[in-house]
């Protein structure tokens, strides 16, 4: 089970680090966002404070998307789905092995904005960094494992780069309610009892969805 | 079912009729709301049926991809459609509502949002649908989509509730004393609740018969040369 897993994040890896295409995109257009936002919401730092969270997991939604969009582009684009699934592989494999790779995209991404992030908008991390790496997991998590679900049934469709926000984004709400408010509470040096909640929530919704994407990838697959 | 689609009509129309006549010449008027609380009388119904038809989604998409019968997936595109419309009438009539009772046409308000969502759900349901040309993929597609919808109702409720509310809980199955609705009030709403729910049969038996049509015309469309 694991080696086919490993052989398709493997796969998708290679993939990038030759042309560098999904790390890349991904990187400047946060890099972007962060920048248009902050010119957007002007110089008082007191509001920048408050709605910098939100606009932290904004930025994370929007270059998420671009790497979910490739993720599965590159299958279609030669028909080598189709030998994918000539392969005697489980199904629920490709989904992991497909949500793996999206998971570590993010991940760079995320490595690198989030030292940007800290420049821009000034913050200081005293013990809480821990919490916020958490959540930043448990946001990737969750994102990755509805949206390689979604990105496998709307790549190759009319307006495919439309539509994949259109699905996706309304049923994020309470994963991005959650992050943003665990941040919030983070940023704003508040007891971990106050945002709590607001991480079993993050947490529940990452595992009802990662079992349910998986179990419903199968029919995404079929030929 | 289909054959007694006629006879459901009639029976809506007529309850309809009875719960409108009940809605403004049975029920008293409202003390502290006035006559806009009236509008209750469309607007909980209307919100029922949404939810109502969500289920069947839910419940036809599942059906879709155990049994593979193109049945469910007619099912679950004309609820889908009906539902859209119901969801939209709920908004608007809570709007309505809202105006008078809170002093604003929007809020964002824990039901108010969750519903907006619902909405936006589901159209982006329908969309899906509607940029896949008809086949077995699209059923399958639609189905998925059908089934991760429902779940997410309840998480995206959860949240947005912690995160604000404003309208008062619902009182129709209220078991509190002190808010407990007078019985002429509730006898009116459940009996606009038994005859929304009709016409929503009614409307899902004409718009399963129409997309049975539709698809048998575009079937032989299709094949007419072949």
């Amino acid at each position: 089970m694991f080696s086919e897993i490993k052989a398709i994040v493997r796969k998708d890896m290679l993939l990038d680090m030759r042309s560098k295409e999904n790390f890349i995109s991904m990187l400047f257009f946060s890099l972007v966002i962060l920048i248009i936002f902050n010119f957007a919401l002007g110089s008082d730092t007191k509001i920048v404070t408050t709605v910098a969270p939100g606009i932290f997991w904004v930025t994370f939604l929007l270059a998420g998307i671009i790497g979910l969009e490739k993720s599965f582009l590159v299958e279609k684009e030669n028909g080598c789905i189709e030998f994918l699934l000539l392969n005697p592989v489980d199904k629920g494999n490709i989904f992991l092995g497909k949500m793996a790779g999206n998971i570590i995209f993010s991940l760079w991404v995320q490595a690198c904005v989030i030292p940007l992030f800290i420049l821009f908008f000034g913050y200081h991390f005293h013990s809480e960094f821990l919490v916020f790496v958490i959540v930043t997991l448990l946001t990737i998590l969750g994102f990755s494992a509805l949206g390689t679900l979604l990105a496998g049934i709307t790549t190759g469709l009319k307006f495919s780069g439309v539509i994949l926000p259109l699905l996706l984004f309304p049923l994020l709400i309470p994963l991005l309610l959650a992050s943003v408010k665990v941040t919030e509470g983070i940023f704003l040096q508040k007891s971990l009892e106050a945002y709590l909640d607001w991480l079993k929530l993050l947490l529940a919704f990452d595992l009802i969805f990662l079992v349910v994407s998986y179990l419903t990838f199968e029919f995404v697959m079929e030929h | 079912m289909l054959k007694h689609s006629r006879l459901i009509g009639f029976i809506a129309l007529l309850s309809l009729g009875i719960s409108a006549w009940m809605a403004f010449y049975w029920a008293p008027v409202e003390h502290s709301m006035g006559i806009v609380q009236k509008i209750m009388y469309i607007h909980v119904p209307a919100s029922w049926v949404t939810f109502f038809a969500f289920s069947v989604i839910f419940f036809c998409s599942i059906a879709y991809l155990w049994k593979r019968e193109e049945k469910f997936d007619v099912v679950a595109a004309s609820a889908a459609e009906i539902g859209i419309v119901f969801c939209a009438l709920s908004i608007a009539t809570g709007s309505i509502w809202g105006k008078p009772t809170w002093n604003t046409y929007w809020t964002w308000d824990a039901r108010l949002t969750t519903t907006l969502i619902l909405l936006l759900i589901y159209a982006g349901y329908l969309l899906l649908r509607y940029f896949i040309d008809e086949s077995d993929r699209r059923a399958r597609y639609a189905a998925i989509l059908g089934i991760i919808g429902f779940p997410d109702i309840f998480l995206i409720h959860l949240s947005v509730k912690w995160w604000r509310t404003l309208h008062q809980p619902s009182t129709m199955f209220s078991t509190k004393p002190t808010s407990v609705i007078d019985t002429t009030f509730a006898v009116t709403l459940w009996v606009s609740v038994l005859s929304f729910t009709l016409l929503f049969l009614y409307i899902l038996l004409k718009r399963i018969e129409l997309e049975k049509k539709n698809r048998l015309f575009q079937y032989k469309v299709s094949h007419m040369h072949t």
